[in-house]
């Protein structure tokens, strides 16, 4: 596969002036681009078309060099060799206004407003529709001219509100709009969907397509695959700063992009290999948890996680998860409740006893947590473990053995770069996790706290992160996995609690139990006929006082 | 355009990978260039000033009063010059050693102390109060001199450490940012010390603001004829900066507490209690500080007086200067020690105003520190090293750990944040 090149046929009476010589030429050509950083080739020879009025779906692992590609169309990065063709032009930006010039506006994932100004402020701002010789912003006119942009691509806003008042799906639409006062006609979209809801992706995918039929181009960036389906007329998918190739959103499926992105074939299907389910090793009892603002985040849980088993934790996020992952590694106090690790109450004691005992943590948050981000993989590596045997003698590190340890990490679970002296920040999100999955597993813990141990990593590291799980579940330690990702937590756990406001609403058999059923469980009603573990517990033997949910 | 930006790029990747040597390199010609600048300077400023013997004349320009070289070779003479000089210098590198150390301490912590001055001042008291009243009870020999300055220097340390925790109790326990704290306890530290002396345990038959002079017994004793130098007082600081070195690279409780300072949250997860690190770095300092004011007193001014040179604000640039490396912090004192030491001589000796020696210790601070600046600069943006995560890393929108430190964004280590523009901004 070589990208979807159009055959180039020579041109009339002279020599090929253009890459296509076609009629029409494509909103955006981009020909042999290169682009070389220091010690690092981003993008290596990529070809990449987009034909006017089409949406164009750019996928790509973390790293795989989609954004400095689009950096480079929209005039942020000067390619090292290539060429930039828009409407059939050769065109060098030396920055973004540039490129802003001739059409092209970007949409970043973070978003470039400012908050306490309106809606239609932020339009206009930097090219205001001026009044009094041009002393003053008119602002009736900005308001009124962002009102027209709304309508005629059939925006749902307000211009006079204020960008802090309105939502995270609002906002977006608000710095399209900004775009399309600028003239835009193509329009980048980086990573479009991370911050909204499900329903606002509907709504954002509704207002691509207004735009479309407006004539408009446009390209989004993306690591969901089925976004990229759903929404695009064609995807095209980079791996290593290469073009790995481009296909029509219809021949598509996510397998073939998937395993396009990562260079194998990717199981999205997950194999549980066997293993024995052993005894209780953590237990919560009647946990009561409060948030930071005082009010009551867990409400009166208990479960118990056993060793050589999975015991997964689904729900929206919000519902309570944090605080109780944060009560049972250590990090918030609990206000009434026991937890109880391998046979002795920990409920008060300090985090520190906690992971001399066995606990190992994998965060949800990994980089206000569990990295500090300007320290060298070297000294995380030693974050958690500074007072272990292995690594001091509770006065002076041994560097020497953490050395060690960090490399043994970083060869075992493909850390890239494969450098102990990296700086966290500089990793990709998916490094970064396989690191600190490195460093807890490696610990030889006995226990397992993974909170969304797979939130804004790629599919590779997804699958390995996955296969790390499962063979600890095997090794016969026990792990509690918290996740709002529901195909996750169901194909991964043994068993499966479902949290709703605070409160453990059941806890069901992932494999017999429905995704509607789970949905219904998570806005916390409880389907009829539904096989809970009381009710099995009830069916069978007499209970052993194992594993009971909610209340 | 985009040739001068590769070319910074690659300035700054050399930079942020340049080894020990090449940055000392680095910083030497940086000194050569400040010499350089400032003696044009001296040079030209001689032309519009007055005085009795030029030492040339330019046609069409009239009399230039300033030799640069005179100039130069009078303040590495005033610095290292005789053995006097050198005793000076040496004074003057100690203190600034415990109070550029005190810095540093808390900068490596991901605090910054402004600080020190206050605690200093308060320490000096503490410690001249305390030599003053076991002055008059110990034997006036060197037995009598081992326990009264040690017992000052402890004391000096213990009030400037509680002056320290103050503020670190204030950000770890009340949010309140240790910038500010730091620098309002200075005037509060001044102010009392000026209340106390004054009408309390100063010395009232003189009009102004001192104690009486301490004994012989609680004096160090000067190493070198013509200054005050002690270099026991120096060995002492030699010792600080290599223990606080060996704290934070090679301990468990140096670890934990630049984990604190750093990234306070991650610290909490490392099974730290970083607020309680928090408090114990800035104590530290603090008391680093009110070292400083201890052998101030007892080994130049003999007294509390009114008026403490401002050791703790030069501190704070020694500190930088040294990029914050403990070790670094002994060559940064004695650049700054000489200087002074120098400047005070061209004063002396040349018709030279104060300001315009002012003006070239400031090029040789600036020259210096510039190199290290934008290798902070270029760390911070994720310059040098192994390969980039050229997808800008993880861009979790609300997991960037940002807040923690007070930096502008989490998002360093993608080179478009440097240009963090949008496509429609018209400038």
């Amino acid at each position: 596969m070589d990208g979807s090149a159009e055959t180039p046929e020579p041109g009339v009476g002279s020599e090929r002036a253009t890459p296509w010589g076609g009629e029409e030429p494509p909103a955006v050509h981009l020909e042999g681009i290169t682009k070389r950083f220091p010690g690092v080739v981003a993008n290596d020879d990529v070809d990449f078309t987009v034909d006017r009025g089409t949406i164009h779906a750019l996928v790509g692992e973390n790293g795989a060099g989609k954004t400095t590609l689009m950096n480079v169309l929209y005039g942020l990065y000067e390619p090292t060799e290539g060429t930039v063709w828009i409407d059939g032009e050769a065109r060098t930006f030396s920055d973004p206004a540039d490129a802003m010039a001739v059409g092209i506006g970007m949409i970043h994932q973070h978003f470039m407003l400012v908050d306490t100004m309106s809606v239609a402020e932020n339009v206009v701002l930097g090219d205001e529709p001026k009044k009094w010789g041009g002393l003053a912003t008119d602002t009736a006119r900005a308001v009124e001219e962002t009102r027209e942009l709304a309508e005629r691509y059939g925006f749902d806003i307000d211009p006079t509100e204020r960008i802090e008042e309105i939502s995270v799906g609002e906002q977006q639409r608000v710095e399209i709009l900004k775009t399309l006062y600028r003239g835009a006609e193509i329009l980048i979209l980086d990573e479009p969907t991370a911050v909204l809801t499900p329903q606002e992706v509907e709504v954002l995918f509704e207002v691509l397509e207004g735009l479309i039929a407006e004539g408009k181009t446009i390209i989004f960036i993306t690591h969901k695959l089925g976004e990229a389906l759903r929404a695009a007329d064609e995807i095209s998918v980079l791996r290593d700063g290469r073009l790995v190739g481009t296909v029509p959103a219809g021949e598509a499926t996510e397998e073939r992009l998937a395993s396009m992105m990562v260079g194998r074939d990717v199981i999205l299907e997950i194999e549980k290999p066997p293993s024995t389910r052993g005894s209780a090793l953590l237990r919560v009892d009647d946990l009561v948890v409060e948030d930071d603002r005082g009010v009551t985040a867990v409400d009166g849980v208990g479960f118990a996680v056993h060793t050589g088993e999975i015991f997964g934790i689904a729900g929206v996020d919000g519902n309570g998860q944090t605080e109780l992952v944060e009560a049972i590694t250590g990090l918030r106090p609990v206000e009434s409740g026991t937890i109880t690790f391998d046979g002795l109450e920990v409920t008060g004691t300090p985090r520190r006893r906690r992971i001399e005992a066995g606990m190992a943590y994998i965060a949800e948050d990994r980089q206000k947590r569990s990295l500090v981000m300007e320290y060298d993989l070297r000294r995380n590596g030693l974050l958690g473990c500074q007072r272990l045997p292995a690594f001091s003698d509770g006065w002076r590190i041994d560097w020497g053995r953490t050395d060690a340890y960090v490399e043994d990490v970083i060869t075992e679970y493909d850390v890239r770069p494969p450098n102990a002296a990296a700086i966290a920040r500089s990793l990709s999100g998916g490094n970064q996790q396989k690191f600190i999955v490195g460093r807890e597993f490696e610990r030889d813990p006995s226990l397992v706290v993974a909170a969304q141990p797979t939130r804004g990593v790629d599919i590779g590291s997804i699958e390995f992160i996955h296969d790390r799980l499962l063979e600890l579940r095997s090794d016969g330690k026990a792990i509690l996995l918290v996740s709002s990702k529901l195909d996750e937590v169901s194909q991964l756990s043994d068993r499966l609690a479902v949290m709703h406001d605070g409160e453990v609403v059941a806890v069901v058999d992932p494999e017999s139990v429905t995704e509607e059923e789970l949905g219904l469980l998570m806005a916390g009603e409880r389907p009829t006929g539904l096989d809970t573990e009381e009710a099995r517990t009830e069916r069978t033997e007499t209970p052993r006082g194992g594993g009971g949910g909610g209340r | 355009m985009s040739d001068w930006r590769e070319r910074a790029d690659a300035s700054l990747d050399w930079l942020v990978e340049a080894t020990a040597v090449q940055r000392i390199a680095v910083s030497s010609m940086a000194l050569v260039f400040a010499v350089l600048v400032g003696a044009v300077l001296v040079f030209v400023s001689g032309f519009v000033a007055d005085c009795p013997d030029p030492f040339i004349l330019l046609p069409g320009l009239g009399y230039g009063c300033y030799n640069p070289v005179e100039v130069y070779a009078t303040m590495v003479g005033g610095a290292f010059g005789s053995f006097a000089a050198l005793g000076r210098t040496l004074q003057e590198m100690t203190l600034l050693l415990f109070t550029g150390l005190s810095v540093a301490v808390a900068f490596r912590a991901g605090l910054f102390n402004i600080g020190t001055q206050g605690q200093m001042v308060l320490g000096a008291l503490a410690a001249a109060l305390t030599v003053l009243s076991l002055g008059e009870v110990v034997p006036e020999n060197a037995l009598g001199t081992l326990i009264v300055i040690p017992a000052g220097v402890v004391v000096g340390a213990f009030v400037g450490g509680i002056w320290g925790m103050i503020p670190g109790l204030m950000k770890a326990y009340a949010d309140a940012h240790e910038v500010i704290t730091t620098i309002m306890l200075n005037f509060v530290a001044m102010g009392i010390a000026f209340w106390l002396v004054q009408n309390h345990v100063g010395n009232l038959e003189t009009d102004s603001v001192q104690t009486h002079t301490v004994p012989e017994v609680a004096r160090l004793p000067a190493t070198i004829d013509g200054s005050r130098f002690s270099l026991y007082a120096l060995v002492g600081a030699l010792v600080a900066a290599v223990g606080i070195y060996f704290l934070y690279t090679r301990t468990v409780l140096g670890y934990e507490l630049r984990t604190s300072g750093v990234q306070e949250a991650a610290a909490e997860y490392g099974g730290v209690n970083a607020k309680r690190n928090i408090v114990t770095s800035m104590t530290l300092s603090g008391a680093l500080g009110g070292v400083a004011g201890a052998i101030y007193v007892t080994m130049v001014q003999y007294r509390w007086q009114d008026g403490i040179p401002p050791l703790g604000f030069d501190g704070i640039a020694v500190s930088i200067l040294a990029g914050n490396n403990p070790l670094g912090v002994i060559p940064a004192a004695l650049l700054f020690g000489g200087m002074k030491s120098g400047s005070v001589a061209i004063d002396l000796s040349l018709g030279v105003p104060n300001e315009l020696v002012e003006v070239l210790r400031g090029l040789i601070i600036l020259f210096i520190a510039m190199p290290e600046l934008f290798r902070m600069i270029g760390k911070r943006a994720g310059y040098g090293g192994e390969p980039v995560a050229t997808d800008g890393g993880e861009r979790d929108g609300k997991s960037a750990g940002g807040e923690v430190k007070p930096e502008p964004d989490g998002d360093g280590a993608d080179r478009s944040a440097r240009d963090g523009s949008d496509g429609g901004e018209g400038r």
